[in-house]
């Protein structure tokens, strides 16, 4: 096995042997449980019309995903912040890096193994809400997949974030700055939808902008827009043509390929901003 | 011309077979913001000997150690481990290396954090096995393999440090104050084993100031000041240039060594002279003085001076 491998395997370890992972499931776990007894009750209730629960249960099934793709980005933050920094403060890193080990080989290793660990809780998380409120109530979002698949690249964009801020600040401090920029990315889509809706070009500005800077909430919308039946679109688009109306839970269309392409680049540049700023740094 | 090339032929079979020393610094440097941790440090480390490397705490020992590890990077200077570039990543296949203030996963197991080093090594499967249970048996943890290293006690962990710092055999081993945190027996087992480590043809760079422990292992050493290299040589060399040689003396009367302060200086310790700052060569010709002078010498014991004072000396604090 390679050096990046080794690296990224006792990174998974780690993330069990701290039960990281257990205390994801078991929480994870309960909130599924609670979510598929809301649905129930919504769904057979005998006070609401069908067309109401229609529309109900993908606005609810909206609010648990984005609850989970807050678990999501806190996680990626909470086990990525003290992965470097930690690390060099305590002397883990000192006898790995004397090793013939290149210094990129251990953050992208740590990358991997903590990526391994997102995708896997996106997936899991995803598949068990859609399959909870199907199982439930019968409503199925148009694409799951791809809900699952945008989860995942939100907690891996901060993932990677974390990594980069990791290199530099403590782990406390790379902890409090990358949930605040998360919080702050959400925001600044809040500002921009209410932007749109308002017509206040400013606002709309620091909305598509902050989309750029950090994508996580771009993100967070395409998971949004894949759970909207189509009908809930063409609904919301006859109702208001103010594109959401300020509305945080709402997207009227998929992030675009340029969007998507420029995550990449995004990712890309962060991923080797990291590395460089890992390389220069003393031990 | 046949013996030309013949000559040529050996001088490069020469060049090949003799090995680089095992460390070269030229001029090392290193600042940090405005602080210079190390200012201009030359020394060299003969293959296959102890070689201690001494300093009061901040004097540059552990930079010094960071840097030739590629760690941290110098600010000007050349430094060479076995003969490569500082740092070089194959050549940081055949160090082992202790660090000072370190710790390792504390949620692995001894033999899990072996396995890990051996894996980022290079070790074969087979080699891998025989390394750890060498290296446990070594520092005697064998009977804590399988525990947990976040319940190992400070001395358990520097064991298992050291351990970790012998796998495949280095051909150089950096100690970085090895000892700090180890029990009188603890110290007395890392002493056996930097022995064997040297007695397998290895070099030891032993960092440390715990000078007991060069005195007992070193062949030679260096000892830093302020970033700066201030004295190197062989132990006995630094220690014989001064010395002092205990008499027990009868027959004479009391103070009969007031005029002999030619040869030291001389003070009363129970039943004891001590004759201080005596040259090694004049110690025979001061008996015969005495013997001369009608006394009865009943015992003589030459002494160095320990290491603590040469130490003291050197850094001027004594």
């Amino acid at each position: 096995m390679n050096s990046i491998g080794t690296i990224a395997l006792l990174t998974l370890r780690e993330a069990v042997r701290r039960r990281i992972v257990a205390a994801c499931a078991a929480i994870t776990i309960g909130l599924v449980c609670l979510s598929a007894w809301g649905f129930d009750r919504l769904s057979h209730n005998a006070g609401i019309t069908s067309g109401e629960v229609n529309a109900a249960i993908p606005q609810a099934l909206i609010l648990f995903m984005f609850m989970f793709s807050f678990v999501v980005a806190l996680s990626a933050s909470a086990m990525a912040a003290p992965a470097v920094s930690a690390e060099v403060e305590s002397g883990v890193l000192l006898s790995v890096l004397a090793r013939p080990i290149r210094r990129s080989e251990v953050l992208v290793g740590k990358w991997l193994g903590l990526a391994t660990v997102i995708f896997a809780y996106s997936a899991i998380v995803s598949g068990l809400e859609v399959g909870v409120v199907d199982w439930v109530s019968g409503f199925v979002p148009p694409n799951p997949i791809v809900v699952g698949l945008y989860l995942f690249a939100e907690g891996a964009i901060l993932l990677t974030l974390t990594l980069l801020l990791s290199t530099r600040l403590s782990a406390i401090a790379t902890g409090v700055v990358a949930i605040a920029l998360f919080g702050a990315a959400w925001l600044a889509g809040v500002v921009g939808s209410l932007g749109t809706t308002f017509k206040i070009s400013s606002l709309k500005t620091i909305g598509e902008v902050a989309r750029y800077i950090l994508p996580t909430d771009g993100l967070s919308r395409g998971a949004i827009y894949y759970l909207e039946p189509q009908s809930f679109v063409t609904q919301r688009l006859a109702e208001s043509q103010s594109g959401g109306g300020g509305n945080p839970f709402f997207a009227l269309a998929p992030p675009t390929w340029a969007y998507l392409i420029w995550v990449c680049v995004w990712f890309l540049a962060i991923l080797s901003a990291g590395l460089v700023s890992f390389e220069r740094r003393e031990l | 011309m046949d013996t030309i090339f013949a000559i040529a032929s050996i001088k490069e079979r020469e060049a090949t077979v003799t090995p680089s020393p095992a460390v070269h610094t030229i001029e090392l440097r290193k600042e940090y913001r405005g602080t210079e941790a190390l200012r201009g440090l030359s020394m060299t480390v003969a293959r296959g000997e102890v070689f201690g490397f001494l300093g009061p705490n901040g004097a540059g020992k552990t930079t010094a150690v960071k840097l030739l590890l590629g760690l941290v990077r110098p600010s000007g200077g050349e430094a060479m481990v076995l003969g490569a570039p500082a740092g070089d990543r194959e050549t940081r296949r055949r160090i082992g290396y202790l660090p000072e203030l370190f710790r390792f996963q504390a949620w692995l197991t001894a033999v899990e954090v072996l396995l890990l080093h051996c894996r980022l090594i290079g070790l074969s499967r087979v080699r891998t096995e025989r390394e750890i249970d060498a290296a446990l048996h070594t520092v005697g943890l064998a009977e804590r393999r399988d525990d947990k290293v976040g319940t190992f006690s400070k001395g358990m962990q520097q064991r298992l440090g050291l351990g970790v710092a012998l796998l495949g055999e280095p051909e150089l081993v950096i100690l970085d104050e090895p000892t700090s945190a180890l029990d009188p027996v603890g110290r007395h087992d890392v002493r056996a084993i930097i022995r064997a480590v040297r007695d397998r043809g290895a070099t030891v760079f032993l960092n440390t100031h715990l000078l007991e422990e060069a005195e007992h292992v070193c062949d030679r050493v260096t000892v830093i000041d302020r970033g700066r290299s201030i004295a190197t040589g062989a132990l006995a060399d630094l220690l014989g240039a001064t010395s002092s040689v205990r008499l027990k003396v009868s027959g004479l009367r009391d103070c009969w060594w007031k005029g002999f302060d030619e040869f030291g200086y001389f003070v009363q310790e129970g039943g004891w002279l001590v004759a201080a700052h005596i040259e090694p060569r004049r110690i025979p010709e001061l008996v015969t003085a005495i013997v001369n002078l009608g006394g009865k010498i009943e015992a003589v014991v030459p002494e160095h001076q320990s290491l603590e004072d040469r130490f003291l000396e050197l850094l001027g604090k004594l």
